[in-house]
């Protein structure tokens, strides 16, 4: 439905009248800092790695600058896709029928961005938050595997819930369950209806609350009743949010906002019971006597389960002595919990003098669900699904520092890990079957050498000249991830990475490995097949190149003297419309590209120094020249690799 | 994992590197053993982990096709060494012999317990299989989701389950390539057998033989688990539904042999429950519709017909004996396997027909057996007068009786409609159908029913309740929709009512009212118009009357004596006057009576004062349909109060006024009282009639003493009458709503064509001057259309009234227009 222009006016009127009462809060508030500045600025040209960086700062993504754009308007105004990309995923808004998400939808630069806006939705970008929302809703009413840990009772209902949600979400479970945590059962005080409690409980595991309360005729309690009974418990669990937000209600926008804090706060407080029970109370201790850890059942961190994973090997200890040391420091104990009979005697130092670490997350299942794997594994009939007297332990087959992060993922949908252990959370959310871990991963990863394709050093040269800055990833393991985990994502981003640094690697013995693996990825291959990864890269080249041409706007000039790469494919293909170049989405294909290592192979030997030469061996100034050039040259590289390859006789 | 220095150094990965040396064979052996374990149900002992880590890392290490195939293979080998041997163990001879059909030796409990080992035995192997094969999905998730859906491989479950079928149900039993039986082949033949049982009324295992379809359920014929190939589909329930094709012929033709409709419909509907249960709680739901079509057809709708049909039980029967539990199963029946009910519906109708023609033929032949009523017109005698009187009432109590039959009979219907047939739309409307038809071949039902009312309203609603009079009304207004001429109708309810409302009989006008609210509701608006003014008429006299017995007493005339008045005024064209005095001819003009003196000047006197009122109108008075009260004196009279006071017609008042002027004695001759009256030859026979020959109310003594009156009869004041009541009223002859005879009815049967003639005149101009030309066709459809809420207009008469609009150039032919049309001409 669209309204008509009063309407709008009308309801910008209202909601700014709402906003300025400090009634509702402003999606896109004006936000001068720094941060944002920068944010915007990345988003102005495409900087993803600035703008995953910023993010990740915690900067509000939707806020507006002081020319009123938003970050997201800018990037899809200025055409970078994979920026649009990046901030959609990371929550920016984009709604139909709003002010600012309209301007957003007119401004994109062309369809690709306009319709990834659309397909977007409200409901997908709205809130991060919603799977472990929901995740915690379903709890409550998920039968099997069983994680409930105590059983409230009420007048004839009576309810299977979860210590550690308690104490994490109610001050007041928190203080009881501390004190007796092997509290099983607690009996609901009998003035407080159940209906009363039943909301207060599904607060508590984050459900949405409705306007209606219940109660009425037949259930025993009047209406009245049951809202005196949640205000009671709400004060006597201490969430007097819960009141509160039964007392509102009315305006949608009021009470999505709510939601979303609420949902926040929830996040948070899970957070902070994350980091002060999870991670305070995990095990340090050698790995040859990690299995004979026994924790009784019942613990003051309520963990139902020991998820164990072990130092990398021996190694690789040296080169992470400090890491070792910050993990020896934690506080090893609190609550008196039982660490191990062998706890004392396993200091003796072990044969290289440096034992193996392995570290201790007492963790529970309720949240480990979320991963499919573990729900397999709690729901089977295989050991880890048995109850035993003490908590089983499980070994990941993962670094401890990854594994906090998974946990980190799963207790709190927070991402937030160096670009260093990127691909190992990949593999371990590949594993783990976390999809959308993996998906955070492949961005992070994306990230690797500023990402941005189209900002790198413009001159060949100058980039030859300067050595490459270390970097924290090797691509050739980037790409390869991408394939074991299928994320093609990560193909996409390893071949524009390489295309955009041919000359550094195209040399290298690596390299080759890698093109032939890729050809090796087509089973029974065909002489005439292409390579995947090669073609990848010849299309982000061209991108590369061609995108330099058009940039300058001079498109006569490549007319009146085509540049190599046109004529090249003339010449074979001779049917290809001269204005080629202008085609951005034209992948020049297989053929064309192989067809002109005869001719080009010449420009190799006399232009091996990339002097700025034509065809005919003229000397130009042009610098585009060279850059045609040179997009020759490498061709004619690729051309040379397959050759030695014998990959395409 | 620590950052390197510089791109050339690379922190090894674990599920990374480029060799793909893992060691495939000893992963696979802790693998497979743990299978083995799991299939001898060992798992618990097992870690997921680690069965699970093992799987990743091969299929991560690109083995994903070699691991599938061996676990393949290693269920392929369980299933055809473990599996199968041990089903065939409980497989008896017998059941082999049974299922290649050689010969038929073993006995019914024999086979059933051959057959449930067998089931039992495929039922265990069955759910072990998917318990051990759930286990293995849990282990195999990564390669289901990571090698199945790359290299479009069905999962690793669906694939066991194709071994399963493969290497369990399918594998031939013999080496010899002839003899293909397999255990599926037993499976279903035992199966069948088993519900065969079922049928005849053994107790099987249903349980069982549920878990057992449900197995095929879960089976498919290929990989790719498309629905429509189960094995369940494919393999058993084709057979499953021949076999109960040829159960329910046979169950059919034996039934209709042996047995009444009664049964033959209980049973049917119990085979059809039993065959939904058995369904549900058997077999698959799957099967639900299919085999109760196949029921349906085989055993209902073959034998529906007939059953309907059969001569001492069929739906004739039972619609006679108000066998409403068995027409509703046989409406039950109907309804499954034919929306319309064809069969039915036809049945019903042709009884309904039949019922109701009896009926009619009952009233003709009630009518015809008594004398034929004579003609009451002229001067008969009164012997005959009495003797016809007889059969007039009688008839009369025919109408009445032929409306409460047919009210009955309606009653009965639809009390078989809502109490069997669930009120059927369908057969609803058809009984509708059957009523019209009957009602309307009845040619005097419109006037039966007017006096089927009137009899009501006179005395039949006489200490009824509200409601009980309501219902009554609404039985009247049913019947009166059946009827096709409402016109017909109308002309008599009028004639009805207006006597009605003249002499005052009617007993409610509450009930009155009621009926005509009635009426408009079902008929319309335009029908009770008429009825209507008629009403208002009355109540406006009413009111007059009042007014001027004031005006009167304002004048302060002081004559005692002076008779008082009371006046109905009524709208000449809104009462059938015609029909209240018959005998006249339009457009000839009344005999006016000529009233007494005293009466003649509170006439004019009535008349000065409603043309004040009224300036304009014409006042005629209709003495023929007044009475009047009279005080006589009769000298001779026995006892001692000689005065009485007596109720006469108007005309019987004036007669009775002229003796005033006789000396004691006096007597007068019909001829001469003729013209001193003036009363019309006809009426005043019958006034005298009434007064000088009825023997309790022989005011009047006549000579000679006969029953007839002849011209030169003379009538002498009968001084020595003797009345035991003080007041009593002198009825004239035939002053009730009786029955028409022939000539009566012919013309008021002519009456209301000429009247019908103008309606359907009236029509056709109107559809004309809207359409302004329009062929004849839709013309005559068209004024049917208008019409039939009044009368069924015939198309003779509708073709004539066009051709006399033509002649009066209201339309015109449209020359070389074929077919036929009008062109309307302003």
């Amino acid at each position: 439905m669209v309204l008509r222009k009063d309407q709008i006016e009308a309801s910008l009127q209202e909601e700014k009248k709402l906003i300025e009462d400090g009634k509702l809060k402003e999606d896109n508030p004006l936000d001068v800092s720094e941060t944002f500045f920068r944010l915007c600025e990345a988003c102005r040209c495409g900087d993803l790695k600035t703008c995953q960086e910023t993010i990740t700062e915690g900067v509000n993504i939707n806020a507006r600058d002081r020319f009123d754009y938003t970050p997201l308007i800018l990037a899809s105004l200025c055409g970078h896709f994979e920026v649009v990309q990046l901030l959609l995923e990371s929550g920016a808004l984009c709604e139909r029928d709003t002010f600012q998400g309209e301007r957003c939808l007119y401004n994109a630069l062309n369809d690709r961005i306009r319709n990834l806006l659309l397909s977007y939705d409200y409901s997908k970008s709205t809130d991060p938050l919603q799977p472990l929302a929901s995740h915690i809703t379903s709890l409550l009413t998920r039968e099997h595997p069983q994680t409930s840990d105590i059983l409230v009772a009420a007048a004839e209902e009576s309810f299977r819930l979860h210590k550690f949600i308690l104490s994490a979400r109610s001050p007041y479970f928190a203080k009881k369950l501390s004190v007796a945590p092997d509290t099983a059962s607690w009996k609901l005080p009998s003035a407080i209806p159940p209906q009363a409690f039943g909301i207060a409980i599904k607060y508590i595991y984050l459900g949405e609350i409705s306007n209606d309360v219940g109660g009425g005729p037949g259930t025993g309690f009047s209406e009245d009743e049951v809202l005196e009974g949640i205000d009671k418990i709400s004060r006597q669990l201490e969430i007097i949010s819960l009141w509160d937000g039964i007392l509102e209600s009315g305006d949608r926008r009021l009470a999505r906002q709510r939601r979303t804090d609420e949902v926040d706060k929830g996040r948070n407080q899970l957070e902070a019971w994350f980091s002060n029970n999870v991670l305070k109370h995990k095990i340090i201790l050698d790995t040859a006597r990690a299995d004979n850890v026994k924790w009784d059942c019942n613990n003051g961190v309520f963990a139902d389960v020991l998820l164990r994973a072990d130092e990398s090997d021996d190694a690789f200890e040296i080169e992470s002595p400090l890491e070792e040391d910050s993990l020896q420091r934690k506080p090893e104990t609190k609550n008196g919990i039982p660490i191990g009979p062998l706890r004392q005697a396993s200091r003796s130092p072990s044969r290289d003098g440096k034992p193996r670490k392995s570290i201790l997350f007492p963790v529970h299942r309720a949240m480990l669900l979320r991963s499919e794997y573990f729900l397999t594994m709690f729901s089977s009939a295989f050991r880890e699904a048995q109850a035993t007297e003490y908590l089983h332990i499980i070994s990941m087959d993962c670094s401890p520092e990854v594994l906090e992060v998974v946990l980190q993922f799963l207790y709190t949908e927070k991402t937030d890990f160096p670009l260093e252990i990127a691909i190992d959370v990949l593999f371990a959310a590949d594993h783990l079957l976390i999809e959308k871990l993996k998906m955070k991963a492949a961005v992070v990863i994306s990230t690797l050498g500023n990402g941005s394709m189209s900002q790198i050093p413009t001159r060949l040269d100058a980039a030859e000249t300067s050595s490459p800055a270390p970097e924290e990833l090797d691509i050739y393991d980037v790409v390869r991830a991408g394939w074991l985990t299928r994320v093609p994502r990560l193909e996409e981003f390893g071949a524009r990475y390489l295309a955009y640094r041919l000359e550094s690697y195209i040399d290298e013995e690596d390299f080759a490995d890698l093109v032939r693996e890729s050809a090796n990825r087509i089973k029974g291959r065909q002489e005439t097949d292409t390579i995947e990864l090669l073609d990848d890269i010849r299309y982000y080249l061209s991108e590369r190149f061609r995108l330099r041409f058009e940039d300058s706007g001079l498109e006569d000039m490549m007319e009146e003297e085509p540049t190599i790469a046109t004529e090249a494919e003339t010449d074979i293909d001779g049917k290809l419309p001269e204005d080629e170049g202008v085609d951005m989405g034209s992948l020049p294909n297989g053929d064309a590209a192989r067809g002109d290592v005869n001719s080009s192979s010449g420009i190799m030997m006399k232009d091996g120094s990339s002097t700025i030469r034509t065809l005919d061996g003229e000397m130009v100034g042009d610098e585009l020249e060279g850059d045609a050039i040179n997009y020759q040259i490498l061709l004619g590289k690729i051309e040379g690799l397959l050759t030695r390859l014998k990959l395409d006789a | 994992m620590i950052a390197g220095r510089g791109r050339r150094i690379r922190p090894p990965r674990r599920g990374l590197g480029t060799s793909d040396a893992v060691d495939f064979d000893s992963m696979w052996d802790v693998l497979a053993s743990s299978l083995r374990e799991i299939h001898t149900k060992n798992a618990s002992k097992l870690s997921f982990e680690e069965l699970y880590r093992n799987a990743y890392k091969l299929v991560l290490k690109k083995r994903g096709e070699t691991l599938y195939i061996r676990v393949k293979e290693f269920e392929a080998e369980w299933l055809a060494k473990e599996v199968q041997p041990r089903i065939i163990e409980e497989l008896s001879q017998t059941l082999l012999l049974a299922t290649s059909g050689t010969q038929m030796i073993a006995t019914a409990n024999e086979k059933r317990v051959a057959g449930e080992k067998l089931l039992r035995a495929l039922k265990q192997a069955w759910e072990d299989h998917n318990l051990c094969m759930n286990m293995t999905t849990d282990v195999l998730m990564y390669m289901d989701r990571v090698y199945c859906k790359d290299f479009r491989k069905p999962s690793i479950f669906s694939a066991s389950m194709g071994q399963f079928r493969d290497h369990v149900l399918r594998t031939p039993l013999s080496d010899n390539p002839d003899d293909q039986i397999s255990i599926a082949h037993i499976l279903n033949a035992v199966m069948l057998d088993q519900v065969q049982m079922d049928r005849e009324g053994d107790i099987v295992d249903k349980s069982l033989l549920k878990s057992c379809a449900y197995m095929l359920e879960g089976l498919y014929e290929t990989e790719d688990e498309d629905e429509s190939t189960k094995l369940y589909l494919t393999s058993f329930e084709p057979e499953f539904l021949r076999a109960s094709e040829e159960f329910y012929r046979l169950e059919g033709a034996k039934l209709l042999l042996e047995a009444d409709a009664g049964t033959f419909c209980k049973d049917a509907r119990k085979r059809v429950n039993e065959e939904e249960d058995r369904c549900r709680s058997t077999l698959s739901p799957l099967t639900l519709t299919k085999v109760k079509s196949v029921v349906e057809t085989e055993l209902i709708k073959k034998n529906l017909p007939e059953v309907i049909a059969l001569e001492a039980s069929g739906v004739k029967y039972m619609l006679d004996n108000e066998r409403l539990l068995e027409l509703e199963l046989i409406y039950e029946l109907s309804a499954r396997v034919d929306p319309k009910k064809e069969e039915l519906r036809k049945a019903v109708q042709a009884r309904i027909l039949e019922m109701g023609n009896d009926v009619n033929k009952a009233t003709v032949a009630a009518t015809h057996t008594l004398p034929k009523p004579s003609d009451q017109d002229g001067d008969k005698a009164e012997g005959e007068e009495k003797a016809s009187e007889k059969p007039v009432s009688q008839q009369t109590t025919a109408a009445i009786k032929w409306v409460d039959d047919v009210l009955q009979l309606k009653e009965r219907y639809d009390n078989v409609l809502t109490e069997a047939f669930k009120s059927d739309q369908g057969l609803q409307t058809a009984f509708s159908r059957s009523f019209t038809d009957f009602i309307n071949a009845f040619e005097r039902s419109s006037e039966y029913l007017s006096l089927f009312f009137d009899e009501n309203m006179k005395k039949g609603i006489k200490g009824k309740t509200e409601n009980e009079v309501d219902l009554l009304l609404d039985k009247g207004i049913t019947l009166l929709r059946y009827i096709q001429d409402k016109d017909m109708f109308e002309r008599y309810y009028k004639k009805h009512l207006s006597r009605r409302l003249l002499m005052k009989r009617s007993i409610s006008m509450d009930a009155e009212r009621q009926m005509i609210s009635k009426m408009k509701m079902e008929v319309g608006n335009t029908f009770t118009q008429r009825i209507e003014a008629m009403f208002k008429d009355m109540a406006v006299s009413a009111d007059l009357t009042s007014n001027y017995k004031r005006h009167v007493a304002e004048l302060g005339d002081p004559d005692p004596k002076r008779a008082e008045i009371e006046v109905n005024v009524l709208t000449s064209t809104m009462w059938p006057l015609e029909a209240m005095a018959p005998s006249y001819n339009d457009g000839e003009d009344r005999p006016r009576c000529i009233f007494p003196p005293q009466i003649e000047r509170i006439k004019q006197g009535f008349e000065k004062f409603y043309l004040d009122k009224h300036s304009g109108r014409q006042l005629t008075w209709q003495a023929n349909m007044g009475t009047a009260d009279l005080r006589a004196y009769f000298p001779e009279m026995k006892g001692a109060k000689k005065t009485r006071e007596i109720n006469v017609s108007t005309y019987a008042m004036v007669i009775l006024l002229l003796f005033n002027d006789q000396p004691p004695g006096g007597f007068m001759t019909t001829e001469e009282i003729q013209a001193r009256t003036n009363i019309p030859l006809n009426e005043l026979t019958r006034n005298l009639q009434s007064l000088g020959v009825a023997q309790k109310t022989r005011v009047l003594r006549k000579e000679p003493m006969s029953k007839d009156v002849k011209i030169d009869d003379k009538f002498y004041f009968n001084e020595t009458f003797y009345s035991q009541f003080q007041k009593f009223k002198i009825g004239v002859v035939t002053s009730g709503n009786k029955v028409e005879d022939s000539q009566e009815r012919s013309e008021t049967e002519k009456k209301n064509n000429d009247t019908r003639g103008g309606v359907i005149e009236a029509a056709i101009v109107r559809i004309m001057k809207q359409r302004k030309e329009l062929s004849h066709q839709k013309l005559i459809a068209e004024v049917i259309q208008q019409l039939t809420a009044r009368f069924m207009p015939d198309v003779n008469m509708v073709k004539k009234r066009v051709e006399s609009l033509i002649e009066r150039e209201y339309l015109e032919r449209i020359e070389d227009r074929e077919p036929a049309a009008y062109r309307y001409l302003a």
